[in-house]
């Protein structure tokens, strides 16, 4: 469930963004610019949180009136093991830390639909959750080190969870739009798992930012599943990419090694929160990744 | 002579009925404008045949805010309805004045008490350990109201279900004249199993809900349709042909969800597995939003500045009621978009977006989708062909199939329907 804590839309008066080299916080930060939000971007290189002297450093950097954006983040890329998540873990806590001491105006948590059962077909934002991976383990940790930090000044909290982001810019390579749009340009061939079979919800990393700042303006809190609401099969996606590449590219399957499951969104809470936001069409999100990588 | 306690919906509805079987009845109420307007034959409310037959039934019926004159009375029935608010609670503030002052005011330990109003399990034998020195006859009957059906069902009930305290025992006799004068059958039981009588029906006719929305659902996703298999199901003698097997925008009203909120709540109080109950309401939650989602899919991703026309307001057919209305609930996600909404009888106000207009047609000027969400007989009287000359779109919304697919097509409309597949228009 998600509710606007102001009523009329009010930019904020500056936005501190966590983890700002990243993919995603790279792109909000984008987004602030373009709607001439001020915003400090921090990487881990301006603040390692994993370090306990970034404490004092963020302290000094947050002020009260600020909104914080959190997505600071060892991907999975980074580390599937323990040592990542404890890694990912000491980050939070250092972050809380700062957050108990020095409460802003606003935080926002970028954290993730693994935070969900692995074959849960039909999300909301109040399904259950029960994570099967340390990724999805690590991220509903966090929001409970947050929720239970923040609860105390009353500071309102918004977790966002995204489901699989794509788009131009992206430094991953996991599988779905991103790994077909390079493998489809690089060798002309696309690699399935299985056939593809899997249905899932890929969302465009411009959808989420633009929710995002609207959140921020509307100092939303809450819980709430960011999708395009509109899952395909892996084998429909890479026939997609293949057809935004406009030659010809071979979809290959492979054996299967694990059960089909297939995931949804319902993402009407987000049409209801943020009636003017639409979803970008997959076709017109995959355009834009081809010419990206294309230039 | 028999009382009727509360002139709500329920309560002047069963006073209608009860005169058309030739019984003469002392209405109260403690709301003096409402007691006036219902001397005149108005109800506050709109039901179909009701002021009709309150006409009929003029010189059986005396309305009055004198409680003293349900003293005389052999039966009286309590039936004020009980408000819910938007979790399903019941709110029985109001119903349990209204008991208290008639009791304080005017009991007669030769009356029989009824209680009529939808109230938990628990409540009539509550009523008689409070009240059983002054009061010692105290009686529940289940009410079956349907909203915009109810004159219909109060004049031929299927059966009369009947709390008692000791069902062995016969009933008073001047309540058994009441009841009998139906020619239904009358079921007597204990007061709990009645009160849970009531709520199973309710419940029963959620999982029917359920099941059709789900599979509705699944229909859309394979491109099968759910009128097609309905029929099929009819004819099973397990389901029967009155079953609930229409697709919905979710459960509304307000009275199921309240039976939901009261199984969840007996359920977690005495250990019961009932998760059953969170899956309805998830899937009514769920289903409530189809009509949004299609908007939003089909016009709003796609069009720049675009105007919407609404057909129905009302929770369902035939009544003024909007309470957890589906139309309403559509039209508060688009406070930026303009709304043209037409009802032939329920209103809304306190939106600047919508402007209410007074004819289905007239709310399709220019529109560049339409989206029908309470199904109006008088709605499927009217050509396609001439919606599709006033809208600039041609995308229909039309969740209860209130058009035939065919016609649509043919007069280039884009019908969407739950339970089946999109139609496109042939032009």
């Amino acid at each position: 469930m998600i509710e606007h804590r102001q009523a009329e839309r009010q930019k904020p008066s500056r936005v501190v963004v966590l983890g700002a080299r990243g993919f995603v916080a790279g792109g909000i930060c984008k987004e602030l610019a373009a709607q001439g939000i001020t915003h400090l971007a921090l990487s881990s290189s301006d603040l390692d949180l994993r370090q306990p002297e970034s404490t004092a450093k963020l302290a000094d950097i947050l002020q009260p009136t600020d909104a914080l954006v959190f997505v600071s983040t060892l991907t999975p890329d980074r580390g599937r093991d323990v040592k990542t998540l404890m890694a990912n873990l000491s980050m939070a806590e250092h972050v809380a830390e700062v957050l108990e001491k020095k409460p802003p105006h606003h935080v926002v948590y970028i954290s993730t639909d693994a935070v969900y059962a692995d074959d849960a077909p039909l999300l909301r934002s109040d399904s259950p959750c029960h994570p099967g991976s340390y990724h999805g383990v690590m991220h509903l940790t966090r929001e409970t080190i947050l929720r239970t930090t923040l609860q105390k000044s009353g500071c309102p909290l918004l977790i966002l969870r995204p489901s699989a982001i794509y788009g131009p810019g992206d430094t991953h390579n996991s599988y779905g739009p991103n790994r077909f749009v390079r493998t489809a340009l690089k060798d002309g061939k696309i690699a399935l798992f299985g056939n593809g079979e899997e249905i899932r919800d890929h969302l465009y990393i411009d959808d989420l930012c633009r929710l995002t700042v609207e959140a921020l303006c509307f100092r939303s809190a809450g819980v709430l599943n960011v999708a395009s609401g509109k899952s395909i099969s892996f084998f429909d996606l890479a026939q997609a990419a293949a057809r935004q590449y406009g030659k010809p590219v071979a979809i290959e399957g492979s054996s299967r090694a694990t059960p089909i499951t297939h995931r949804h969104f319902d993402q009407t809470e987000a049409l209801r929160a943020f009636p003017t936001l639409h979803s970008t069409p997959l076709e017109q999100g995959l355009r834009a990744m081809l010419a990206a990588v294309n230039s | 002579m028999i009382g009727i306690a509360g002139l709500s919906h329920l309560g002047i509805n069963t006073a209608a009925a009860l005169a058309a079987k030739g019984m003469d009845l002392v209405g109260y109420d403690d709301r003096r404008e409402l007691v006036t307007k219902l001397q005149q034959g108005q109800p506050d409310f709109f039901e179909p045949g009701l002021v009709e037959l309150l006409a009929e039934q003029k010189s059986r019926l005396t309305f009055t805010t004198d409680v003293n004159q349900l003293r005389r009375c052999d039966v009286v029935i309590f039936a004020l309805d009980v408000a819910t608010d938007d979790a399903g609670h019941s709110d029985v503030t109001a119903l349990e004045k209204l008991i208290d002052d008639v009791i304080r005011q005017a009991a007669n330990p030769e009356t029989v008490y009824v209680l009529l109003s939808q109230v938990s399990p628990g409540s009539t034998r509550r009523l008689l350990n409070r009240y059983h020195h002054v009061a010692p006859l105290w009686h529940y009957q289940v009410e079956t109201l349907i909203f915009g059906n109810a004159v219909e069902r109060a004049l031929r009930p299927e059966r009369f279900i009947v709390g008692c305290a000791d069902p062995k025992r016969s009933l008073p006799v001047a309540f058994e004249r009441v009841l009998k004068a139906f020619g239904c059958p009358i079921l007597p039981m204990r007061y709990e199993s009645a009160e849970l009588a009531k709520i199973s029906i309710n419940l029963f006719l959620v999982s029917s809900v359920s099941v059709t929305n789900t599979l509705a659902e699944v229909c859309e996703g394979i491109g099968a349709d759910w009128s097609e298999i309905a029929p099929a199901l009819r004819l099973d003698r397990r389901i029967g042909p009155y079953a609930y097997l229409s697709p919905g925008l979710g459960i509304a009203g307000g009275n199921l969800e309240r039976d939901l909120t009261t199984v969840s709540s007996l359920a977690s109080q005495h250990g019961s597995e009932a998760s059953v109950i969170d899956a309805w309401r998830t899937n009514s939650r769920h289903r409530r939003e189809w009509a949004l989602e299609m908007l939003h899919d089909l016009v709003l991703s796609r069009h720049s500045d675009p105007t919407i026309a609404v057909w129905g307001i009302a929770y369902k057919v035939d009544t003024t009621s909007t309470k957890n209305s589906p139309a309403v609930h559509f039209i508060d996600a688009l406070p930026h978009t303009p709304i043209k909404a037409y009802d032939p009888q329920a209103s809304l106000s306190g939106r600047p977006n919508v402007a209410q207009v007074h004819n289905a047609l007239q709310a399709c000027d220019g529109a560049t989708a339409l989206a029908i969400l309470t199904p109006w007989k008088e709605f499927n009287t009217i050509d396609p062909a001439s919606i599709r000359a006033r809208m600039s779109g041609q995308v229909v919304i039309d969740p209860y199939g209130v058009f035939n697919p065919d016609q649509c097509r043919a007069s280039g409309l884009e019908q969407h329907r739950l339970g089946a597949a999109a139609m496109g228009s042939a032009t």
